[in-house]
């Protein structure tokens, strides 16, 4: 009796706080795709989606690929938001959990991001401290040695542990050699401290967060506002580059191809890698080959049912064994590929599976139907991809240092949705006509070599 | 953990920092840890967390110097000498290596108390 009225009251706050809020998401979209601009010489692009949540990034064109020795862009990505020459560490993280917010960096093969999602209001303070954090971090000796170097020890055991990463890693690395191929985490058996101490990773830093080199993406702000505040605090923005640092640069990729094997203990996993497509920026871009990727598939998008993926098809016969198709796309290059997981016999069974649906598809043995719904469903995961925030910028960042054009999401994907079936054949064909990248990790005995699966090495 | 000091009160007035200065001279000469080729910093009580960090953050090289320093000292001091006049350590040696790191850790300590204790005004 006495709670009815008070939940009554409640429901009809929260109904009230609903409908403050609505107001913000009912105004009208500012549109899907990323307004660029230029302020103060760095390049930015925002998308202002309505909501009350903002994700900033600044996306450098210092990823694996650009280092010029193993390891440094997981060091400098370990350094970020650590003592600038203003704030400490410890400052940072006590501001940041104030304000409600989230600070991380990330890095992946083409480049590195420092991140931040936070409340629509505190967009200045965060533009300042990805500026501070890119300009103005203090690379000492004993950060290195006290917080950075114990962390880049745990990724790389974390990184040891996982098979699949480390296959896809390995594929990677016979399909591209250097730059693209070079391992996203320097060896836990290489020799580590002889590259990283903390004046390598400060001349990488110097050239890595230069003003040419990196661009600001931000997501769910008023592209004036951006605009505004970078030119506010990126304006005596300076990276003066440390004597004898090389300047960073990577030549066109260009896909080898080959196979390598590892033992490991801890589970089996073999990645089927092949020539793929490049992102929409770069010079080679094939959107067949998403199409590919979604027919060949492997992964349900629906409860209680295999999906019409042929791969997924395939795997009902192998229960332990997961299957995932990726197509990985880079600014001048792609690796498409079918990492298979599971115990070992499964592994090998759903491999030679793989190969054969891939030379059915090459033949033309593919129902129309299953076709279109590829196509659907690849144009479903790339706008859905694409609309998930920090995704979004990652992309676009990256579109935007490596091509200096944001990467564009809607022409994307109505050019995956110009894809014919003849094309989708084709693609496989040009596919398997090129070497492939196999790398598989596990129990060697059972896991099959690639010229056992019928694929050429 | 630096030692206490009058050092601030006097620096801030130019006229009793002039009268001090040959004073500090004489007296740090005086103690004669000179005599035994050490800095003033070697003297410095390590048995603490903040010194202990402090001393692991000294770069190999002034960590190698200090260990041999007092290495030096001791067996002066177990044989009962004292260096050599132009091997003993002139003022101009006598440089602070260790006490800017130990301010620097105090402070950071000291920031983080002052954040643990922090009282958030809504505005």
């Amino acid at each position: 009796m006495i709670a009815r009225p008070s939940v009554r009251t409640a429901s009809k706050a929260l109904r009230c706080l609903q409908c403050g809020q609505r107001r913000g998401y009912a105004a009208a979209a500012s549109g899907f795709n990323y307004q660029t601009g230029d302020s103060a010489g760095i390049k930015y692009a925002s998308r202002d989606v309505p909501g009350q949540m903002t994700t900033l990034a600044l996306v450098a064109k210092a990823g694996t690929r650009y280092e010029f020795l193993p390891g440094l862009a997981e060091g400098l990505e370990k350094f970020a938001f650590r003592n600038t020459e203003r704030r400490s560490a410890l400052r940072i993280v006590r501001e940041t959990e104030l304000l409600g917010s989230e600070v991380y960096a990330t890095h992946s093969r083409e480049t590195l991001s420092l991140n931040a999602k936070f409340l629509r209001k505190d967009l200045p303070y965060f533009m300042e401290l990805l500026s501070e954090v890119a300009g103005k971090t203090q690379y000492l000796p004993y950060i290195f040695e006290e917080e950075v170097f114990g962390h880049i020890k745990f990724a790389q055991k974390n990184f040891l542990a996982n098979p699949e990463a480390l296959a896809l890693d390995s594929a990677h690395g016979v399909a591209f050699h250097r730059g693209l191929g070079s391992s996203i985490h320097p060896a836990a058996s290489g020799p580590t401290s002889k590259y990283l101490d903390h004046a390598t990773i400060s001349a990488y830093a110097s050239t890595a967060y230069a003003k040419s080199n990196i661009a600001v993406v931000a997501n769910g702000a008023d592209n004036a506002e951006v605009g505004k505040w970078v030119g506010e605090f990126f304006g005596d923005y300076q990276v003066s580059p440390v004597q004898g640092a090389p300047q960073l640069s990577s030549s066109q990729s260009k896909y080898y191809g080959g196979e390598e094997r590892i033992a490991h203990a801890g589970g089996n996993a073999i990645v089927l890698g092949f020539s793929g497509s490049s992102s929409a920026t770069g010079g080679f871009y094939k959107p067949e080959v998403a199409v590919l990727a979604a027919l060949l598939g492997g992964q349900s998008s629906i409860k209680w049912s295999s999906g019409f993926s042929l791969l997924s098809k395939a795997g009902l016969n192998y229960p332990s064994a997961s299957i995932k198709t990726k197509s990985h796309i880079y600014s001048d290059a792609g690796l498409l590929t079918v990492t298979i997981t599971g115990g070992a016999k499964d592994v090998a069974g759903v491999a030679f599976d793989a190969v054969k649906t891939l030379n059915a598809i090459a033949a033309g043995e593919f129902s129309n139907e299953d076709f279109k719904k590829a196509v659907a469903y690849a144009k479903f995961a790339e706008l859905e991809y694409g609309e998930s925030q920090s995704a979004g910028v990652q992309l676009t960042g990256s579109g935007l240092v490596q091509g200096g054009k944001p990467y564009q999401i809607e022409e994307t994907s109505s050019a995956i949705g110009g894809v014919t079936s003849e094309k989708l054949k084709q693609a496989a064909k040009s596919i398997l006509e090129h070497k492939a990248s196999v790398s598989a990790v596990g129990d060697l005995h059972l896991l099959p070599f690639a010229e056992e699966l019928g694929l050429k090495v | 953990m630096s030692q206490p000091s009058l050092t601030n009160f006097i620096v801030k007035r130019p006229w009793l920092k002039a009268w001090m200065r040959p004073l500090a001279g004489w007296y740090a000469d005086l103690s004669g840890y000179r005599k035994l080729g050490l800095r003033a910093d070697d003297l410095l009580h390590e048995e603490n967390e903040t010194v202990g960090l402090a001393l692991k953050r000294l770069s190999p090289k002034e960590s190698y110097d200090r260990v041999f320093r007092m290495r030096r000292a001791f067996q002066l001091s177990l044989s009962h000498q004292l260096l050599p006049p132009h091997e003993q350590t002139k003022p101009s040696e006598d440089i602070p290596y260790l006490s800017p790191i130990i301010r620097e850790i105090e402070a950071e300590i000291n920031e983080r108390e002052n954040l643990d204790s922090l009282v958030i005004q809504k505005k």
